[in-house]
């Protein structure tokens, strides 16, 4: 069981990490280097998450995801209790933390020096992953550490969207608060300690990226 | 080095969306990409539940079951697994939840209500028919401390001394055995008096959560989860509440739907009622041995 739920919380984490970074880079970059009408509600909105109960958000994805949502009447598309409505969960709360440090790292990089790979032919893709990343990359890997660390921990949504089903939905937090429940006191401690760790390398890591 | 930078030659918003179109791309594909494996493994691999039924595949079931359960269906669902080897995954949480979630359309082949009032509810939303349900036991509601308690509670009116602060039950929004506690509590007249003191738990295992660990001076939960624990425990007398008509039903949408027909008639047949009775649940008149046709 105990297995099951890490391998299940790698492999949600694993999938929401990847659009956390990849959608956050890109909003992240159209933060840093437009001005557009209204940016700074697109920005709240993104950034809402953070500051919504669990519960809101969770509701929210459930209207989105359920069944009358947009994704099953376009799309037909059943994700409420599998695992992609985890993987769904974890990437909407990972997602503001990532966009808020690439931000940050990408209007922290010279624009002459992008505009300098421009004079001298470079596409503008090009410009952005041979100029502006690797200048930018201390704060964007601090950003997807982060983002992923929360996709990891991701509870209360998970939990509506996708319930607690062993083995299929039941990732590590749920399976905490599903052992502490059955009073499974030796499963709690273990998976609260290797979540403890998880969460204490990722920040310490995050500081080392800062740091030096 | 203090010439401002030329904005003017700054990426336009065109070339901006090209790249972001083409991070959304990759994205998109790397999505997919991983989703369809993941689909493509798990119908073949160990979450076969859903997609497998092909008969050399192993089996496993999920059955989503009232946390009163918890250790009955644990116990039974071993000794199914030894008999048939196919495995059985328990859902346990609060009947009114766990209906909730199927009724969302969770992919759930059987579904132990500890009462009958969410399997109606299953059957008024036209997820599952009347013959795809059964009743199986008859619950029971017990005043749990833990052993190494001050408090000597020999029956609810022993609740209004004021030193118990806390009582935990099952919240009875959703929750069948909280329904019994809250209705035991009226019966007795003392639910208005003692309501600032209750402690709501998400379900009946919560609840016995909540005063094992101390947390909560008293809990009203069910008998099964009493019986084999090391608390002291009394039984109510079950004149004070609502029968607890503890009910199953095969969700005939499942792939599963005849799997899960044949772990019910177990669970309510001749090796799963004995482990039903041990556990301190009232067993109804054999009709028929499960889920009737």
């Amino acid at each position: 069981m105990i297995a099951e739920a890490l391998l299940l919380s790698l492999k949600v984490t694993a999938v929401a990490t990847v659009a956390i970074v990849v959608v956050g880079l890109a909003l992240g970059l159209v933060m840093a280097r437009t001005r557009f009408f209204g940016k700074s509600v697109v920005e709240t909105l993104i950034m809402i998450p953070l500051v919504l109960p669990p519960t809101v958000v969770g509701y929210y994805l459930l209207v989105f995801l359920g069944s009358g949502g947009p994704l099953v009447e376009w799309f037909s598309l059943e994700v409420v209790f599998t695992w992609h409505a985890a993987a769904f969960a974890s990437f909407v709360v990972g997602l503001p933390l990532m966009v808020q440090a690439g931000k940050a790292a990408i209007a922290g990089v010279d624009p002459t020096l992008e505009n300098a790979a421009r004079t001298l032919g470079s596409s503008e893709p090009g410009v952005f992953f041979r100029v502006t990343l690797p200048l930018a990359r201390r704060g964007v890997l601090a950003g997807s550490v982060l983002g992923g660390a929360r996709a990891l921990g991701e509870f209360g949504a998970t939990l509506m969207v996708a319930g607690s089903i062993p083995g299929r939905t039941q990732t590590m937090p749920l399976l905490i608060y599903d052992a502490v429940q059955r009073r499974d006191y030796d499963t709690a401690n273990l998976l609260v300690l290797v979540m403890t760790g998880l969460a204490f390398f990722s920040l310490w890591a995050v500081r080392r990226l800062g740091d030096s | 080095m203090s010439r401002p930078a030329p904005r003017t030659a700054g990426p336009s918003l065109v070339r901006l969306a090209a790249v972001v179109m083409a991070l959304v791309a990759g994205a998109a594909l790397v999505a997919g990409a991983m989703l369809g494996c993941a689909d493509a493994g798990a119908g073949a691999g160990a979450g076969a539940g859903e997609a497998g039924s092909s008969p050399d595949e192993p089996v496993t079931l999920t059955v989503s079951a009232a946390s009163d359960l918890t250790l009955a269906l644990d116990e039974i669902g071993r000794l199914y697994h030894e008999q048939t080897g196919v495995d059985v995954t328990f859902n346990y949480g609060s009947s009114g939840q766990l209906s909730q979630q199927i009724v969302a359309g969770a992919p759930v082949d059987l579904f132990f209500s500890a009462n009958r009032r969410f399997v109606q509810e299953l059957i008024d939303a036209g997820v599952v028919g009347e013959g795809d349900t059964a009743l199986y036991a008859i619950g029971r509601i017990t005043l749990w401390t833990r052993a190494d308690s001050p408090f000597e509670i020999e029956g609810l009116t022993d609740l209004t001394d004021p030193q118990v602060k806390r009582i935990a039950i099952a919240n009875p929004d959703h929750a069948p055995y909280g329904v019994a506690a809250r209705e035991a509590l009226q019966s007795a007249g003392l639910w208005e008096e003692l309501l600032p003191r209750i402690v709501m738990a998400e379900n009946v295992l919560q609840a016995l959560q909540f005063a094992d660990s101390g947390n909560a001076d008293v809990a009203i939960v069910a008998r099964s989860l009493s019986v084999q624990g090391d608390g002291a425990w009394v039984l109510l007398p079950e004149d004070l509440h609502s029968p607890l008509e503890q009910t199953v039903a095969v969700i005939p949408g499942s792939p599963l739907a005849e799997e899960a027909r044949r772990f019910a008639e177990f669970v309510n047949g001749p090796v799963g009622r004995p482990v039903l009775a041990r556990y301190g649940f009232g067993l109804p008149a054999i009709r028929g041995s499960g889920a009737d046709r």
